[in-house]
């Protein structure tokens, strides 16, 4: 055993004394279906997006008024960790679609449903449909989503379903 | 001289069905049109310049979706040059195990997936489903509905219903206005009877997101994908704009999943001459490509199409078995009414009720037949008896369970209770107790009282400008005396925090816990491996009330 390795051990011992800490994930590897379902196997992985633990969510604090609907949202985090639990039992396409959904946490909800309805066919010219992925790239840093929409735009040129096409 | 025989066939249901000799031109067959591409792929530098037969340059919206998403590149060159009917010997041989046969199946084209179930027989396919199924455990849902959106009502059927054992239950509307109420009625009702029980309203697509966003449900499955793009431009969508949309319930914490199914494209008139079965292949792969967890298919509210030609129910099953092997959630249907005859809808459903799905009904309507706003079911209230007597007969779990008089009507008071207390506590229109009195003891919406319905409307409208959202329903019902429903309500809300449920074909237990196809994955390999009906679950499907005890006797 190297010394790294050794105080690697140490370092681990000592954390699992202490508790929780020692079941996080060490940096740098990835969950898999054995940490799923996170909220009860790892739920000291799991905090709204307002840094409320996903453990301390109770009934009775929302009784008590302490949780409302902005603490019961999903955190791009943990879409990240869900996405890592997809990939590890071969769901590619699930596992992209959760972290296109990750960036678009920040979206408000309005806004969120109007780019939905604009990508619809025949809603909008090209520029206007690139400006939309200029917003989601600048405003709310979702670079897959810009990309996504911008080859949306190229598409909907080619096959005629722009504004005006039909 | 008429023969009496054949007069006394003439009058029989069946012969009150449509039917219809194969058309492939216009796309009226069920599965191995002439018109059907020959299978083919091509990959160069990482990218698909050849799909079917069609170079790159050709390709459509939903071909350049696909070849972008749908397909895992790595080996799909290798597992294209395997003969189809190995393939298809793969998938209902009990020594393939299902992650090898789904290695290959996601990383094929959809004209050589269609060709592989091309060669298969329904028998085949069904030990096929079996082991193809992604959730190890089969599960229900059901619809809960009726003609005058009376809340009352859905609350007490959604109750009765969850007691009944459906795992997610769906409602419409008749007037749209009324989907908050139909919302609410049918989570806290299904809720208050089986807390986890998983809820839905159909209405159009961003209603329905905004509906989730709110807290009024917990899934959402009406997001609707078509074979051909003329018919997705008439569906008003693209295959960009349902992935994106697929995306926002995610970003929300809601699990969703696309539908599709044999017959759509014929019905809107724009099926290129090819068969129903490839045509619901192309819109599992934009599923797929889309990174949607699961599908609801199996014709759906098409069956009358499928159901009409040669083999039709036949193709209803592969393009179930296609959604399993493309490693989707499968909710398969066996909805919509397609026949009179009694004996047909049996045989339509006992394809997905024997080898058992992920949602055997999507659903089953847990209603009145004249109650369904999705145009009927092929299963009503009338058939539970009948349904529980099939699971007993055969030993197979249909996911439901008989209940006694007294324990239905007690879940049906108390759905109805609840609903009454939380549009209290909302300064909503006022629930009367003989309203909830109706409703305990009702059949269907003729057995209901009528309400205010301009009242109720401007009241579902002004709740949701309000912004009233699930966590004032949790506070309503707590107030109101509901903790252990408002503990339910709650434990919804909270799974939307970790995302567990987003994942394939999960569902939750009575205390919150998730199974899906990654945790419960199924292994099934032959006889006593997989799902196997436990001790207790077979007690639950046997003791329905009408048997007699030889011991009592």
């Amino acid at each position: 055993m190297t010394q790294e390795q050794m105080l690697e051990q140490i370092v681990k011992q000592v954390m699992s004394s202490m508790g929780t800490v020692a079941a996080s994930a060490p940096s740098g590897s990835k969950l898999t279906d054995a940490d799923y379902p996170i909220g009860e196997k790892r739920p000291e992985l799991l905090k709204t997006p307002t840094g409320i633990p996903f453990s301390e969510l109770t009934v009775e604090k929302m009784i008590a008024g302490e949780l409302g609907t902005d603490d019961m949202r999903i955190t791009p985090e943990t879409l990240e960790l869900q996405a890592q639990v997809a990939e590890s039992v071969k769901r590619d396409a699930f596992a992209r679609n959760l972290r296109r959904a990750a960036e678009l946490i920040a979206v408000p909800d309005a806004r969120l449903l109007e780019i939905y309805n604009l990508l619809r066919p025949y809603r909008c010219t090209k520029a206007e449909l690139y400006a939309i992925a200029d917003e989601l790239e600048n405003k709310y840093g979702a670079k897959v989503n810009a990309a996504f929409v911008k080859e949306a735009a190229d598409v909907y040129e080619v096959r005629k379903r722009l504004k005006g096409n039909n | 001289m008429k023969s009496k025989r054949f007069e006394a066939l003439a009058a029989r249901p069946v012969n009150q069905d449509g039917f219809v000799k194969e058309w492939p031109e216009v796309g009226l067959i069920a599965m191995n049109s002439p018109g059907d591409p020959v299978p083919s792929l091509v990959i160069k530098d990482g990218i698909v310049v050849e799909l079917d037969g069609k170079a790159r340059k050709d390709f459509d919206m939903l071909d350049l979706f696909i070849a972008n998403y749908a397909i895992r590149l790595e080996k799909a060159e290798q597992y294209m040059k395997m003969d189809s009917l190995e393939i298809a010997r793969m998938l209902c041989d009990i020594n393939v195990g299902r992650a090898e046969v789904v290695d290959v199946t996601t990383s094929i084209t959809p004209a050589k997936i269609t060709e592989v179930l091309g060669k298969m027989t329904v028998l085949e396919m069904m030990m096929s489903m079996t082991k193809m199924r992604a959730r190890e455990i089969p599960s229900n849902q059901c619809h809960v509905t009726n003609v005058k959106d009376n809340m009352v009502q859905i609350a007490a059927d959604a109750a009765e219903a969850a007691l009944r054992g459906f795992d997610e239950q769906e409602t419409t509307v008749g007037i749209v206005r009324y989907a908050p109420f139909n919302a609410l009625a049918i989570m806290v009702g299904s809720n208050s009877a089986r807390p986890g029980v998983l809820t839905q309203c159909a209405v159009e697509e961003a209603t329905e997101l905004n509906l989730g966003m709110r807290g009024y449900t917990a899934y959402a499955e009406t997001i609707s994908v078509y074979g051909t793009e003329q018919v997705f431009m008439d569906g008003d969508d693209t295959p960009w704009s349902k992935a994106f949309l697929a995306s926002c319930y995610a970003s929300r914490g809601l699990k969703m999943r696309f539908t599709s199914g044999t017959g759509s494209e014929v019905q809107m008139g724009y099926s290129e001459g090819k068969s129903m079965l490839y045509l619901e292949s192309r819109c599992l792969y934009v599923t797929k490509g889309a990174g949607v967890q699961g599908t609801q298919n199996g014709s759906v509210s098409c069956i009358g199409v499928p159901a009409g030609v040669p083999g039709g129910i036949r193709a209803v099953l592969a393009e179930n078995l296609i959604g399993a092997c493309l490693d989707l959630e499968v909710a398969s249907s066996n909805d919509q009414t397609f026949t009179h005859s009694d004996l047909r809808r049996v045989a339509r459903s006992l394809m997905q009720m024997v080898p058992g799905t992920d949602f055997i009904c999507s659903g089953y309507g847990a209603v009145p037949n004249y109650d369904n706003m999705f145009a009927g079911s092929n299963w009503d209230a009338e058939d539970f008896d009948d349904w529980n007597v099939i699971q007993r007969d055969l030993k197979i779990d249909g996911g439901l369970n008989p209940i006694t008089e007294e324990a239905g009507v007690a879940a049906r008071a108390k759905g109805a209770r609840a609903i009454q207390a939380i549009f209290k506590e909302l300064g909503l229109p006022e629930i009367t107790d003989k309203e909830v009195e109706a409703a305990t003891y009702a059949h269907g919406s003729k057995d209901m009282p009528d309400r205010d319905v301009v009242a109720d409307l401007k009241a579902a409208e002004d709740m949701v400008a309000r912004g009233v959202t699930g966590v004032d329903f949790v506070k309503a019902l707590d107030r109101a005396g509901f903790s252990d429903v408002a503990a339910s309500i709650f434990g919804l809300l909270k799974q939307r925090v970790s995302g567990d449920y987003l994942h394939t074909s999960a569902i939750l237990t009575a205390d919150f816990k998730v199974i899906s196809a990654v945790n419960y994955k199924n292994r099934y390999t032959g006889p006593q491996t997989g799902y196997v009906i436990s001790d207790e679950r077979w007690e639950q499907i046997k003791n329905i009330p009408a048997e007699i005890d030889p011991a009592n006797y």
